[in-house]
């Protein structure tokens, strides 16, 4: 066990060495979800906001209410970007390095995904600052909920990336799963309408993505006051979530590296 | 101009799309515009029960909000595919190793960027035209459509987004990075271009960031021809406008170009 943190502390700090070389990080990192949550919040502004049909929207909070998503957005955005910035490591060669050492497959994805946690939290807490700084009045907090939320919320997030990077690891052509997740994501999980006032069809699509709960989770929480039996449903689904997550890439890397044997192509497969 | 330059171009570029790129890509921004569309399908019919603001159809001249925004989304795909794939060009060539080469044949400018433009041009309204069948099912309806104002506004969209490639196409071989030049202004764009609510809510700085960028202008008329709401001594002010802002844009980008080129091959083995 002591080997496997190890491993996974060693590549979570490889990563971030990685990805702040370049200062150009915190252009994506903070401008792009600050633009899109900007656009998003002066699209509200076409409609009569007072007229919501979700009961404890109104015109005070709803600036909050889309902060929390664009958050959570961002958080699992970061996660789905490391996945993808880890097939560079088949492109660049490294792949075949990390396969031939007898690290764990599963420190090495989890160090990956923990890394990106760590560039979520801090667009994380720049956000959370800017909803307290502006709008301290519009927000009703359970603390123990929060508190309760939080972590599972973490855990979601750093497992949603460690099955993305699994994935990533199984083939080449995988940079359709960007394109297929990245968006949609955005759409279907709530981040700018409810999923509770989805049509039937968009409320089983929203169903797919972990950032659905984990929203609605720290909303209910954080705007209405949710204690922790209210949002019991939620928190035991984003339980199981974790489960099945977990048991996803472990099976998903035990496929990987089969399959590897059987093409024989450590950098190729 | 030279016309053999600008033919083979065209057919370079073509013979590249359909060999060496997959279709997903094209298929990403079809996406992308089916996303916007939706979620603004979503506002509209689902959170806020149809109910628009009081003072959106004094500010756009329409309260037919869906076409509105699907006209916004469709006018933001084309600015994204055209601008995406001209200001790339060089630097794609430089990453492929193929820009040296094309510096040594007899390479005008003008005409390689104008073929690729033309390409490119005749490619996104094909897609453009798959978009818009998609937004008929979100409810674009064409309230006032005429012909002439039509190809008006198209050409001098064209000749507004060519510049604004141009100068991104300067920041990329000078920056020599694309992922984040490139997703900035598109960002950018959406935000301070009207594409889905009308630039009028943005504070007076960023209404003046959009103005400096072609595609609000050319937003506008482009509205107005599906959705009419324009007089037409208003619609010549705007295409005046976007022919002077457009022609500061070709006009500085062409020779700022050139200049970075050099840079561009002094520090390609750097």
């Amino acid at each position: 066990m002591k080997y496997f943190f190890k491993v996974m502390l060693a590549e979570s700090w490889k990563q971030h060495r990685n990805y702040f070389s370049n200062k150009l990080i915190y252009v994506s990192l903070f401008l792009w979800p600050f633009l899109s949550f900007m656009a998003s919040y002066y699209s509200y502004k076409v409609f009569d906001i007072e007229g919501s049909v979700v009961s404890y929207i109104s015109g005070g909070n709803i600036m909050v209410f889309l902060l929390i998503g664009y958050m959570g957005m961002s958080f699992f955005r970061s996660v789905v970007q490391s996945a993808w910035h880890f097939s560079f490591e088949r492109q660049s060669g490294t792949l075949e390095y990390i396969y031939l050492s007898p690290a764990s497959r599963m420190a090495v994805i989890l160090g990956n995904a923990l890394s990106s946690v760590f560039e979520g939290s801090v667009a994380m807490a720049v956000f959370g600052a800017l909803i307290i700084l502006y709008n301290k009045e519009s927000l009703s907090i359970n603390v123990i909920g929060l508190v309760t939320v939080i972590p599972i919320f973490l855990c979601v997030a750093l497992l949603w990336g460690a099955f993305l990077n699994a994935c990533f690891l199984y083939s080449r052509d995988t940079d359709f799963l960007f394109t297929v997740l990245e968006e949609p994501m955005e759409i279907f999980s709530g981040v700018k309408v409810p999923v509770s006032i989805f049509p039937g069809w968009a409320r089983v699509i929203s169903c797919i993505f972990p950032l659905t709960y984990a929203l609605e989770a720290l909303r209910q929480v954080m705007l209405n006051s949710a204690d922790i039996s209210s949002v019991k449903n939620v928190v035991i689904i984003s339980l199981v979530i974790i489960l099945v997550l977990l048991s996803a890439t472990l099976i998903t890397i035990h496929i990987v590296e089969k399959h590897m044997r059987k093409t024989g192509n450590v950098i190729l497969f | 101009m030279d016309l053999k330059v600008l033919r083979a171009t065209i057919k370079k570029e073509f013979q590249i799309r359909l060999r060496a790129y997959p279709v997903d890509f094209m298929l990403g921004c079809i996406l992308t515009s089916f996303y916007t569309v939706f979620g603004a399908w979503m506002m509209y019919h689902y959170f806020f029960g149809k109910r628009l603001a009081t003072d959106f159809s004094n500010l756009t001249g329409t309260s037919d909000y869906m076409s509105y925004a699907i006209v916004g989304s469709l006018v933001y795909m084309f600015v994204v595919r055209t601008c995406l794939n001209v200001s790339r060009r060089l630097i794609t060539e430089l990453r492929e190793g193929t820009l040296e080469s094309l510096m040594l044949a007899p390479f005008k400018r003008t005409s390689y960027f104008v073929g690729n433009m033309i390409l490119q041009t005749i490619m996104t309204l094909g897609e453009t035209a798959i978009a818009m069948v998609i937004g008929v099912f979100f409810g674009l309806k064409i309230h006032d459509f005429c012909f002439w104002k039509f190809v008006i506004a198209l050409i001098l969209s064209i000749y507004g987004f060519f510049g604004l490639s141009l100068i991104l196409g300067c920041v990329m071989i000078y920056t020599r990075d694309t992922y984040i030049s490139q997703n900035t202004l598109f960002t950018a764009i959406f935000l301070v271009c009207g594409i889905t609510f009308p630039k009028e809510y943005l504070p007076g700085i960023l209404q003046f960031v959009g103005n400096i960028i072609p595609v609000t202008d050319c937003l506008t008329l482009m509205r107005a021809d599906f959705l009419g709401g324009l007089t037409n001594g208003r619609f010549i002010y705007i295409a005046m406008r976007i022919f002077l802002v457009g022609s500061v844009y070709v006009f500085t980008g062409f020779p700022l170009l050139k200049q970075l080129e050099k840079i561009a091959l002094e520090k390609m083995e750097g």
